[in-house]
Parts: C-alpha cells; sequence; structure tokens
C-alpha cells in the first residue's frame, strides 16, 4: 500500500476526530448537560451509531465525494481537510460548537482563491443566511415543540420517575437516529476523496457481512469520528448542554426534537417534492446546519422562560465562532497550500481543459 | 435493549410505589397516632396504648427504611437529575413529621402526663388537627409528583389547619396556666401542647418547601 495514501488519508481522518469531537455535542450535549445520560453511555451510542451510519448509509450514496469533490488534486485535498480539522479542533478546544460543513466549505474556498478559482458567491451567501435564518427557525420550532410537551405533560399529569423515564429512553433514542444521521452525511466529505484512490478491498466479516472497499474506507472514517466523540467531545457537549441555559430534560429533548424536525422540515428535497405532488402547500428550503439548529433551539427555549436565564456571553462567543471558523479555514488553507506547493512540491491543483 | 428498557421500567415502577408507600405512611401515621391519644386520654398507658404506640413506631422504622431506599435508588440510578435534590429534601421532611408523631406517642408512653377532664375536648380537638394537617401535606407531596396544578390547593390547607392549631394550642396554654394546677404540671403539659403543635409547623415548614420546587419547576 502506497505511504503517500496514508500520509494523504491522515487529514482526513483528522477532520473525522475533530467532527466527532465537536458535532457530538448536537446529538447528546444537552443530555449530557441535563446529566440525563452519563457522558460514558452517550460516547459509546454516538460512536456504534456513527459507524453504523457511515458504513451502511453513507456508501453507496450518490454524492459520496462530497463538497471535497470538487478540489481535484489529492494534495490539496489533503490540505482543505487540515485546514477545516485544524479549525474544528481550535473551536473543540476552547469549548465552542461549530459547523465542520462551513469549515470544509471555508477552507475549500481557501483552496478556490489560491488556485485563482472564482468563487460562487451563492456558497457564501448560503452560509451567512444559514448563521440567521437557521437558528430563528429552530428558535420557533423548538418554542412550538415545547409549550406542547409541557402541556402535554401537564395534562397527561405523568409521575416525575416515569416522565423521566421517557424523556431518557426519547434522548437515548434520538440520539441514536441523529448520530446514524451525522455518520451517513458527513462520510463523503470526510473519506469521499478518497475513494478513487482507496487501496481497499472488499471484506467478509465472519462470514455473515460483507463489506465493499469503499465501505471498509468509510469504516475507517467512521472510527475516526467515534475517536473524536470517546477523546474529545465532553467539553464542547458541556457548552451546548449546561452552558448557554440551565435546561431541564424536557427542553433537553426538545432542543434534539426540534433540530430533527428543522433538518427535515426545511431541508428535505423530498418533502417538499412529496407536498407539491399531493396539491398541499410546501415549505421553503433553506440552508440549515444542526450546529445552528441546536444553538438557535436552546435560545428559543430560553426566551420562552423569559431570557433571563440565557449566558449572553458564551452565546456570544458561539456566534462569533460561526463567523470566524470559515474565515479561519479559509485563511489556514490559502497560506498552508503556499507551503504544500512551494516548499513539499506537491500537486494542489489539476487545471480543467 | 429490550431487557434492558423494561428492567429499567420495572426498577422506575417501583420507585415509584415506594414514594406512594412513603405518603401512605404519613397517613396511616396520623391516623394512628388520632386513636393513640383517643386512647391515652381514656386509658393513660393501657396495654391498647402499649400497642397503637408501637405501632407508631413500627411505620416510623418502615418509613426510614423506605427514605433510605429512595435517596439510594434516586443517586444509584442516577434518576430525575433536575429535581433529585429537591425529592431527596421532601423525602427527608416527610420523614421528619413521622419521626415527630413518634416522639410525642414516646414522650406520652414514658412520661405519662396527667391531663385534666376539662381539656380533654380542645386537646382532641388540636390533635385533629395536627393530624389533618400532616395528611394534607401527604396529599401535597404526592400531587408534586403528578400534578402541580392541585399541590397548591393542598398546601393552602396545611396553612389554614396550622394556623387553626396553633390557636388551639395558644388558648390550651392559656387555660392551664390561668388554672390551679402546679407549675411543674402546667410547664409539663405546655412543653406537651408545644411538642403536638410541632407535627404542624413541621408540616407547614415542608408544604412551604414544596412550593418553592413548584415555583422552581414551573420558571
Amino acid at each position: 500500500m502506497d505511504i503517500s495514501y496514508w500520509f494523504f488519508l491522515s487529514s482526513g481522518l483528522f477532520l473525522g476526530w475533530s467532527l466527532g469531537a465537536n458535532d457530538a455535542s448536537n446529538i447528546f450535549g444537552t443530555a449530557v448537560g441535563t446529566k440525563m445520560v452519563k457522558f460514558n453511555t452517550a460516547a459509546v451510542i454516538a460512536s456504534v451509531f456513527v459507524i453504523l451510519g457511515a458504513v451502511f448509509g453513507g456508501a453507496g450514496a450518490t454524492a459520496t465525494l462530497g463538497k471535497l469533490g470538487s478540489v481535484n488534486a489529492l494534495a490539496g485535498a489533503f490540505m482543505v481537510a487540515l485546514a477545516a480539522a485544524l479549525t474544528v479542533y481550535w473551536m473543540s478546544r476552547i469549548g465552542l460548537n461549530v459547523s465542520t460543513s462551513q469549515a470544509i466549505v471555508g477552507a475549500i474556498i481557501g483552496w478556490n482563491l489560491y488556485c485563482g478559482l472564482p468563487t460562487d458567491v451563492t456558497v457564501v451567501l448560503k452560509i451567512v443566511s444559514t448563521w440567521v435564518l437557521c437558528p430563528l427557525l429552530a428558535a420557533a420550532v423548538a418554542v412550538i415543540i415545547y409549550t406542547l410537551l409541557s402541556k402535554s405533560m401537564k395534562t397527561w399529569r405523568i409521575h416525575l420517575l416515569k416522565r423521566d423515564f421517557y424523556l431518557r429512553i426519547g434522548l437515548i433514542v434520538m440520539g441514536a437516529l441523529c448520530a446514524y444521521a451525522l455518520g451517513a452525511n458527513n462520510i463523503g466529505n470526510i473519506m469521499g476523496v478518497f475513494v478513487d484512490s482507496s487501496p481497499f478491498k472488499s471484506v467478509n466479516v465472519a462470514g455473515i457481512l460483507q463489506l465493499s472497499g469503499v465501505q471498509v474506507l468509510f469504516l475507517l472514517g467512521g472510527i475516526a469520528i467515534s475517536v473524536g466523540i470517546v477523546t474529545y467531545s465532553h467539553k464542547v457537549m458541556l457548552t451546548v448542554g449546561n452552558g448557554l441555559l440551565k435546561m431541564t430534560p424536557l427542553a433537553a429533548l426538545t432542543v434534539v426534537v426540534a433540530q430533527t424536525a428543522v433538518l427535515f422540515l426545511f431541508s428535505s428535497q423530498a418533502l417538499q417534492n412529496f407536498l407539491l405532488a399531493h396539491g398541499l402547500p410546501a415549505l421553503p428550503l433553506v440552508p440549515v446546519s444542526s450546529t445552528q439548529a441546536v444553538i438557535g433551539a436552546i435560545l428559543g427555549i430560553g426566551m420562552l422562560k423569559g431570557g433571563r436565564g440565557i449566558n449572553w456571553s458564551i452565546t456570544g462567543k458561539i456566534m462569533l465562532g460561526w463567523v470566524v471558523t470559515p474565515l479561519m479555514a479559509m485563511l489556514i488553507c490559502f497560506v498552508c497550500l503556499f507551503f504544500l506547493e512551494n516548499v513539499f512540491n506537491q500537486v494542489v491543483y489539476v487545471p480543467q481543459i | 435493549m429490550f431487557d434492558m428498557k423494561i428492567s429499567l421500567f420495572s426498577n422506575t415502577k417501583e420507585l415509584e410505589q415506594k414514594i406512594d408507600m412513603l405518603h401512605d405512611k404519613i397517613i396511616e401515621v396520623a391516623m394512628v397516632f388520632k386513636k393513640a391519644v383517643n386512647v391515652y386520654l381514656k386509658e393513660k398507658r393501657s396495654p391498647e396504648y402499649r400497642k397503637l404506640s408501637k405501632e407508631i413506631k413500627t411505620i416510623e422504622h418502615d418509613a426510614d427504611v423506605l427514605r433510605r431506599d429512595i435517596e439510594n435508588r434516586l443517586y444509584s440510578q442516577n434518576l430525575i437529575p433536575d429535581l433529585r435534590g429537591n425529592v431527596l429534601e421532601l423525602v427527608e421532611n416527610l420523614d421528619k413529621v413521622i419521626n415527630e408523631f413518634d416522639e410525642v406517642a414516646h414522650q406520652f408512653y414514658i412520661e405519662q402526663p396527667v391531663i385534666p377532664e376539662k381539656y380533654f375536648e380542645r386537646f382532641k380537638e388540636l390533635v385533629a388537627q395536627v393530624c389533618e394537617c400532616a395528611e394534607n401535606l401527604a396529599m401535597a407531596s404526592r400531587a408534586f409528583f403528578r400534578d402541580f396544578s392541585v399541590v397548591r390547593d393542598y398546601s393552602k390547607k396545611v396553612y389554614m389547619l396550622e394556623h387553626e392549631s396553633d390557636k388551639t394550642t395558644a388558648s390550651l396554654k392559656e387555660a392551664v396556666f390561668d388554672s390551679d394546677l402546679e407549675l411543674a404540671h402546667k410547664l409539663q403539659l405546655e412543653a406537651f401542647l408545644s411538642e403536638v403543635a410541632d407535627i404542624a409547623d413541621l408540616a407547614e415548614n415542608c408544604v412551604d418547601q414544596l412550593l418553592i420546587y413548584v415555583i422552581k419547576r414551573d420558571i
């Protein structure tokens, strides 16, 4: 196996690790912050389902190459992934919840600038609108869900202990599903670019399971995400779960449900097609991100309770982090590409004829 | 996974029953205490009183076991993390009320105070108020676990009954000190009256905290 492949792959694995360290907070942050689910339990569940999602949900998808697919040289993809990974790692280090996708897009813009390629302005607008629209939508959805859930709890007169049990099960099930989606949706971004040159062959696991070469590669990426979750996600989870707002378990579940609802309702082309086909009014499709949705949902619940409990200083830091993330990834990528090309003589861009 | 869910659910159900049983113990101890005082007024430290006093002791012991078990399970199973502190405090306060019933009943047994017949009716009235107060505390506390909206109703009753018991205690104390009894006898009766009234005071304190927990939950 070519050693250079492993070298380039390492940045993808590092990006996977960073994604696990940061994005797991969107899934289990509120559950761990409210102490409804222990960190160890959350880490194990998230890790297992992320791997399952990456291997069985990510492989075979049409867009396996992900966003990095536009970067047409392996060394360039290496640097884009590394720049995004370093940015997300830095944000995780200071406990801020940021969007890995936006870090990747920021790094790709850095690559575009370095290679003198034009950058689609709509991509930039999409990122900026996500910072504003997505939290607002998530806040509104969270307020509706929270009000409905708390009214139902009062009407059904569920015993505190039973309510605790149902909420815990809800948090675990939602967490597992979201972890599966995280693995399935992001593995393309992490490993997609390495698919074409993948040296992995299909393997048979204990005679029951056949994994293709791509699936083996995605398994590796899934493991990298899992390692990120287990080793480095606790700090960001606590920021999301407890730093912004002192949350109740009901609020914790609301945040996860609201996040999923926003991602499904406002970004699903399939849902829009279905509604239109049946003559129903379709919801507008807007750029959404689970990171912004989670923070928006938490703030929505905080505002519903009068807004006094919200820690505005941490909120400000997180929002600043959103803006800084793509810019920082872009800058790191741009500067490092220069060194990669001129000092290490690597081809970072293949000119299209 | 399914087995784990079933076992978690049965654990929750079991703990729910134990909390209900602790509330039952308060109602039970109040009823037995009322009966015991009536027996004492009629027969003093008779075998019947001895039996009832023992029954109160057993209830108090069972309540202690329940309290410890509830506290252990709440912590070991990491249940209701947001309200665990409040529930622990509540359970301990409920247990204090039961302990006070036991203490007063035991004091009657040990000291055998002589209560003049002319005070019987008002004494019985005080005991009835105090017991009703404890019963309403049990209902308020039970409601805390299921239906917050009625906690306030039962709490209101506790406040009213505590106020009534204060008035009955004050009038009885006044009558005792206006009487021709020996000073030592007066002081002993006064101490007993205070002990009985303390049960209602403890119930009131418990309800005060309960209402704060409810307000905290509503924010």
